[in-house]
Parts: C-alpha cells; structure tokens; sequence
C-alpha cells in the first residue's frame, strides 16, 4: 500500500512539469493553431540566466524569481520575432518555423557558450525526506505537486474571472469572430505567449532546482514529454493538456515499477510510448475531444 | 497525356537528375583527394534518405521528424547481422534471439532491416494515418517526434543488443559505388513515379484538401499507408548504406542531427517534388561545407571572427530552415519537376485545340436511372442549438430539386448531413435500398453522392485539370457502371481549356465554382449536391451555369439537389423545391406552387409584405 501510494506520488510529481508545459502549449495551440516546438528553448535560456546568477552567487529564490520572468520575456519575444511572421500560414510553415527557431537557439549557445553542459550548485535541502504516516517523502516532490496545484488554480481563475482569461477563451474557440467582437488579435497573442512562458517558467525552476545544470539541447528533450501529454490529451484542450500530463507522469513511473523486469528500465520510453500509440489507434483525437470550428 | 507518356516522362526526368548528380558528383571528387570522395558518397546515400523523406512528406503533406528513426532499425539490423561472429562474441555475446551467432551476406541483412523497419512502420502507420486522417497532421508530427527520441532511448539502453553509446563496429565496408547507384537511381525512379500514379495522385489531393478528397470518393488511410510503408522501405535501405559505407553504427547516427540535416535538404530544395529534394541535398551539403569551412580555425576574416566559430553549421542548418518558412515557406522549387520544363517555355499558341464536346442525345433518349435518395425524419443538434428538426426530403432520380430558405436555416448543414460530414442526431438519410446515415463522406461518394462546397474547396495547388482526373480515377474505379463523361471534356465544357495547367487557386472565383462542379461530374455520381453554385456570379454567368447545371445533369442521367439564395435562378432550374427555416421543411412544391405559398413569402419577404 505504501508503496503504491510512494509511486503515485513520484507520478504526480513528474506528470506536474509535464502539465505544466502541456497546458502552456495548449494555451497557443488555442490561439494560434501552432504546436510550439520551440516552446522548450523558454526553458534552455531561464536555464543559462539561472547558471550565470548561481555562479555570481545569488540565492535560489533570486534564481527562481529570475527564471519565472526569463521564461515569460524569452516567449513573448520569439513570437514577436518569429511566429507573427507566419500567422495564420500552413500547420506545416508555423511548426517547422518554430523548429527552427528551436535549432537557432540551441546553435547559439553551442556557438557563444558552449556544447558541454555548465553545472550550478542544487538547494541541497528539497532533497531531504520526511516521513508522513510511514511513507517517506521528497521535500522535493511536495514543493512541486504544491507549486503546480497552487500554478494551475491561479490559471483557472485567470481564465475564468478575468477579462484577459475570457478574451482567451473566446479567441481559442474562434479567433475571427473573437476579433470582430473587439478582441485586439496582437494582445491576446502576446499575452498568451507570456502565461504559455510564465507557465514553462514555474516549470523551469523545478526541473534547474533537480537538475543544476544548462546545455544547449535541453529545450527539445525537456519539451516532448509536455508535447505528447498536449496531444494525448487532445490538441487545443486546456483540461485535457493537465490531465495528459499527470496521465504521462503516472504511466512512466507505473511501466518501470510494475511492468518492466529490473534490467530493462531503460526501456520505460519506448513502452510508453508503444502505449501512447496504440492510444492512438483507438482514440486518434486524444482524451478530450475539441470541436474544430472548421465550416465546410 | 496518356499514362505510359506521363511515366515514361518521369523515368527520362528521375535519370536526368541521376546523371547531373552523379556527374557532378564525380567531377567534384575528380578535383580533390580522398576527403571530396567520402563527402560524395555520403550526400549520394543522404539523397536516398532525403528521397524517402520526400515520398512521403512531400505527397501527404504531414511533416515527419521520426521517418530517420526507422534508418536506426535498419542500421542496427545490418550491423548485428552482418559483424563477425568472434567480434559479437566480445561485445554482445548475450544479444537476444541468439543473433550473436548469426552472420548473414549483407544483401539478406538488409532485407531484414527493411523488415524489422516495416514492421514498427505498420504500428506507427496506424497511430499516424488515424490521427492524420482525422485531425489535421499536427498530431502525426508529434507522433513520429516521440518515435525519434524513442528509438534513441531504446537503443542507448538496449545494450544487450546495441553495446549502447559506443555503438557497434568492424561492419563489412562497401567496395565501390555500385549498389549506392543502383539504389539511387531505383529511388529517383521510383519517388518520381509515386507523385505519377494514382495512390501519389490521390496522396496529393488529400494534402491538399482532405475534406474535399473524402467527398470524391478517396480514403486517406490507405494512401498514407502505402505512403508510409514505401518511405521506410526506402530509407531503410539507405540507412543499410550509410552504416556498410562507414562500417560502423551508433545510437546517433540516425538521430537528431541527422533528422535537421536531411530535412533541411526536403525543405529548402522544395518539398514537393524529387527535383526540389535533389537540389535541397546540393545546396545543404555545400553550405553545410563550406560553413565548417569557415567555422574550422583556418579562415581569419576580420571583424568576423564572433562568428566562425565551431557549430557555426548548426545556425545554418537552423537558420536556413527558419529563413525559408519565413521568407519561402514552398522551398527554392515550390512545384513542378525537371521532366514539366520543357513545357513551361513552349510556346502558347502550339497549344492543342481543346476537345469537341460530344452533342447530348435527345430528351427523349435519356432515360434517367439510378436509386432515390430518401431523408427521413433528420434532425441535428449543435450544443443547446436545434439546426435541424424533422426533416423529410426525397429526391427521385434525374429530379432536380431546390432547397431554399434565408440565411442560417439549415441548408448547407443539411447537405453536410447528407454527404456524412456531420453525424445527425437523428433520423436516416437512404439511396434505394442502402442506409447512408452511418457512412463515412468517401463511401457515400464512392455510393454515387457527389458534392460542391459552398467556400470552395478545390485542390488549389494542383492543376486545373488534376483537380478532375483525380475525381475521374476514383469514378472510374467505384462507379464504373454509370455514364462517363471524358476528364478533357469536362474541363472544356467548364470554359477552362486554356487555364488547364494553371494551379486551380489562381483561378477566378466564377471559374473555381464551375471546376467545383465539373470536379464533381468527374464521380459519375447518381445525384450531384450543389451548394450556391451561382454564389459571387454575375447574371450572365448565372445564366450560363443554368445551363450547365442542367446539361450536365442529363449527361450522367444524375439527379441533382442544388442550394440557392437566389429565386430566379431555382425556380428555372428546379422541377421541385423544398424551402427550409428555421430548421424545419414550412413547404415543397412545384416552382409556380412555391412561388404562391403564404408562408415562403413571409419567410422571404416578412410579414408585412403578406399583409
């Protein structure tokens, strides 16, 4: 029993990164029919702010401060240079331009820093264990389930109660009329960009505060994991993304307690993913379906 | 053109472009030392790869970063099958199905490959044409991004068999060149065949527009199969290649920057035809080249010096992907192929007369024939929002029948109903004796129901005349029993001879809708659904779509439904009218009867002009 509920914890905690990308991602999907590749890259420059304070010797919560606004700068200004460029173009044109601006940036920083990875000092504490009715936990896992909890109901009630949230809303379920209603088209894109980078932002600082350390490909490995829980959960649906996510988590870390023998944990992904595609076969649109609004 | 023409055509193009590469390639090499040779070889197999890529990126139009990983199942097959026994003794004595102690000719190993390779091809296939199919190809891409790094994890961590990172070595080396030609010149011939034949042609059509594509009669599923299969088999063999050239095999051969490289050669060079993807792989393996060039430490250009440096090949890579989406998104060769030239410069007025439009029969002889369609009790709700209630309709056969009603009463979704683009919520829609309600849009097309769209929904990037025979094809494959009427015809009856290369989105708005219509004679349907096929028309052109609308009618002795705003053109054109508000049937009747009805009126013209 306590070992289920250990794994389902260490599900949850892993399924909280990839909501929170999943959902940043569905944000712009929603707005702009994109699946953003180069969402992860939000993450790789957060993460070489972070290094470059961490070895100057600044605290971990200037740190986090710091990647939360990075995050949030970095997204609005790809989508001002890159994506306004080609709203509105082929699936095609818009996901391979934000494949390519993902290669720009990890180029660059192979070129002006460097290919090998740059390691920084963890908070050494979130990783200490305590012990509730007799299951031992990751101060770690506890700060992200809570962070993400507290994350995804300030979203909610951005989305629901405010005036930006509806706005959202509104362009997501048809940008053209959304428009005609008043809906300024460049504000409600810049704005879902900044929640969509404030998101990958909170994501950024669990994912340094495990790992400490910057490399120039990271953007694409750490965003597939998000990718496929947006998809999973049905392209363009903002629950569906979370729940993905969470579904992804669980599933990972239920394939290498349960179903692979010891030896064989490597091959966690390619199961998963074997699942993932016979999800597919049955139910191509995802958990959640969205009704496209494309007239015929 | 015929056919065998048409291919005969695109063999001459594929060796043409065989001999300008391999030519080239070879002067290249003649003009330096060993370094030039292994940098030929290498981009004549990356264009084998490349045009793996095109067959199927560049006909279904779903991008695919994962079709490389199938090159490291293929790779890995030929590498553990084709090592010595003592080295795989050393390295991966315990590998599973006991393949430690196999040793194969490198020809069965690469069958094998190609095997192992389809096989996680069908798997993929599923998950990728049903999420392609149904939801747009944004999903299909975020599929096959999962496979490449999948694959990448399994085979890093499958060390009993791969010896992980370190990757597997002392592979017989290839001698020569002559298997990477072979394999070149079938792949040259072969892609470019594909976009000739009817499964490429419809693979097109669907990238296009795969809502129109379902409504002549095509299922997406196969073709993006075939597709599919066809391109792993190709980059499965040339992943066989790559790895017998370099004697060795790693878990990043076939991995991420090789993905970029070759998919910046698709991209840039043009992904829609085997010509663009040649030049692609030309233009990339130069600057890619030269930008190492720069980059090595042995150029000093002042002033420059921030950026030559190491990696600078990957900005090129990147950059160049995001330069042409930006700027170019088609590639440098958006369209057409090497063999087409000729025919770009050839002057208009050697252009053939367009063909003698048969005279129709006598009334009296056109026996009009085919099944009745019959809707009943067909009702749709979208949310809290009742479209249509209780709808009863029929059309007999050879009838011409007229829905009308005001803006938002329920036609188009209707005809959306009918041709199974929307599910009713209840009711049965029947042609004779077959139950359509549950069909998907191409089996009721393939059962005779030809449809317009009311916002055009052509082929657009392909020709004039592509947009019909790719309807003829599946006409005459599914409905070969009923009366035909020839693709050339159809085109000229349509007043688009002369226009029948031109890419159908650059038509004007009169003529779309009449290539809408001649699209859909090309079904030999039993019954043609027109959705305002006068919308946007002057009132000449009005008159001559009447005209049209009829004549081609009694030509494929169909009946036809046709959506109008316009009055004065159903009521010359109808035998029979249905009005439709508010989502329900208030009258039918003749036109003179129609024309009469209290109630029609007051819908058209409000209350006051009754009172």
């Amino acid at each position: 029993m306590t070992d289920i509920i250990q794994q389902l914890i260490d599900g949850l905690g892993r399924g909280s990164g990839y909501a929170l990308l999943a959902l940043g991602l569905a944000i712009i999907f929603g707005v702009m029919h994109l699946v953003n590749f180069a969402h992860g890259e939000v993450i790789t420059v957060s993460a070489y702010v972070s290094y470059w304070l961490a070895i100057h010797g600044t605290s971990w919560w200037l740190i986090a401060l710091a990647a939360l606004v990075t995050s949030t700068l970095a997204a609005v200004v790809i989508e001002f240079v890159a994506f306004r460029r080609v709203r509105g173009a082929e699936d095609f044109t818009m996901l391979l331009t934000s494949f390519g601006v993902a290669i720009v940036v990890r180029a660059g920083f192979s070129m002006w820093v460097s290919t090998k990875p740059r390691q920084f000092d963890k908070p050494g504490w979130i990783f200490n264990t305590v012990r509730v009715f007799g299951i031992s936990l990751e101060i770690y896992d506890l700060i992200v389930i809570g962070v993400t909890a507290v994350t995804l109901a300030a979203v909610a009630y951005l989305l629901r109660r405010t005036m930006f949230g509806v706005a959202l809303r509104a362009a997501a379920e048809d940008f053209d009329a959304a428009r005609l209603m008043g809906i300024r088209a460049n504000r409600v894109i810049s704005g879902a960009f900044a929640l969509s980078g404030l998101l990958a932002g909170v994501a950024a600082v669990m994912i340094l505060m495990r790992r400490g350390q910057a490399e120039p490909g990271m953007g694409l490995d750490i965003l597939l994991p998000g990718v496929l829980a947006a998809v999973i959960g049905g392209l363009g649906s903002l629950s569906g993304a979370v729940l993905g996510g969470f579904a992804l988590g669980l599933a990972e870390v239920m394939v290498r307690a349960w179903i692979l023998p010891e030896g064989l944990t490597g091959l966690t992904d390619g199961v998963v993913f074997a699942l993932i595609a016979v999800l597919f076969i049955f139910r191509p649109e995802g958990f959640i379906r969205v009704g496209h609004a494309e007239r015929v | 053109m015929s056919d065998q023409s048409r291919y005969l055509r695109a063999i001459a193009g594929a060796m043409v472009l065989f001999v300008l590469l391999v030519g080239g390639g070879l002067l290249y090499a003649a003009s330096g030392g060993g370094s030039r040779d292994i940098l030929v070889t290498q981009m004549l197999i990356n264009t084998i790869i490349v045009l793996g890529l095109q067959l199927f990126i560049g006909n279904t139009g779903i991008l695919s970063f994962g079709h490389t990983a199938f090159g490291t199942f293929a790779g890995y097959s030929v590498a553990v099958l084709t090592m010595p026994v003592s080295r795989k003794m050393a390295q991966i004595p315990d590998a599973p199905f006991g393949v430690a102690g196999v040793h194969l000719h490198p020809l069965v190993a690469t069958g094998v490959g190609i095997l192992v390779a389809l096989l996680v091809g069908v798997l993929v296939g599923l998950a990728l044409t049903r999420s392609g199919a149904k939801s747009g190809a944004v999903a299909a891409t975020i599929i096959t991004l999962a496979l490449l790094f999948v694959v990448h994890e399994v085979s890093l961590n499958w060390t009993d068999l791969t010896d992980g990172g370190g990757g597997l070595g002392f592979i017989p080396r290839l001698r020569g060149r002559f298997w990477i030609y072979l394999v070149l010149a079938l792949s040259l011939v072969g892609t470019r065949l594909f976009s000739e034949i009817r499964v490429g042609r419809w693979n097109k059509a669907a990238r296009e527009d795969d809502i129109a594509a379902g409504a002549v009669g095509i299922n997406l599923v196969p073709p993006q199969t075939i597709a599919l299969l066809a391109s792993v088999v190709i980059i499965a063999v040339g992943a066989s290649l790559r790895v017998q050239s370099l004697g060795s095999m790693t878990p990043v051969f076939f991995y991420f920057d090789y993905t970029l490289l070759t998919l910046a050669m698709l991209i840039v060079g043009g992904r829609k035809g085997v010509t663009g993807a040649v030049l692609g792989v030309v233009v990339i393996t130069v600057g890619n080249e030269f930008t190492r060039y720069l980059a090595g430490g042995d150029v000093n250009v002042p002033g420059l010096g921030w950026l030559l440096r190491p990696n600078l090949s990957l900005l090129f890579l990147g950059g160049a992907m995001l330069l042409f989406m930006l700027m170019r998104p088609e590639g440098i060769i958006p369209s057409g192929e090497i063999d087409q030239l000729a025919g770009r410069f050839r002057p208009r007025i050697a252009d053939d007369p367009p063909p003698t439009v048969p005279a129709i029969e006598p009334t009296e002889q056109r026996v009009p024939d085919g099944p009745a369609l019959v809707v009943h009790d067909v009702g749709v709700q979208f949310g809290g929002f009742r479209a249509l209630a209780g709808v009863d309709m029929t059309a007999r056969p050879g009838e011409i029948v007229g829905l009308i009603g005001p803006n938002g009463a329920g036609k188009t979704t209707l005809l959306n109903i009918i041709t199974g683009v929307v599910e009713p919520t209840t009711g049965s829609i029947r042609l004779g004796d077959r139950d359509l309600t549950d069909l998907p849009p191409h089996e009721i097309a393939r059962a005779g129901l030809a449809r317009t769209f009311q916002n055009l929904r052509l082929f657009g990037g392909l020709p004039v005349r592509e947009n019909v025979a790719v309807a003829a094809m599946a006409g005459e494959r599914y409905r070969g029993d009923r009366p035909r009427i020839d693709v050339d015809v159809l085109v000229a009856m349509a007043g688009l001879w002369n226009q029948r290369h031109r890419p159908a989105a650059d038509l004007d708005y009169g003529s779309q809708r009449r290539l809408e219509l001649a699209r859909a004679a090309a079904m030999s349907p039993t019954l043609l659904l027109l959705d305002e096929p006068t919308s946007g028309m002057s009132d000449e052109e009005s008159a001559v779509m009447i005209g049209h609308v009829r004549d081609t009618a009694s030509r494929l002795r169909a009946g036809v439904i046709v959506i109008d705003h316009d009055l004065h053109f159903i009521t010359n054109v109808c035998d029979r009218i249905y009005v439709l508000d508010h989502g329900r049937i208030i009258a039918e009747g003749t036109p003179a009867e129609i024309q009469r009805n209290p109630k029609v009126i007051e819908a058209y013209l409000g209350t006051r002009a009754v009172s």
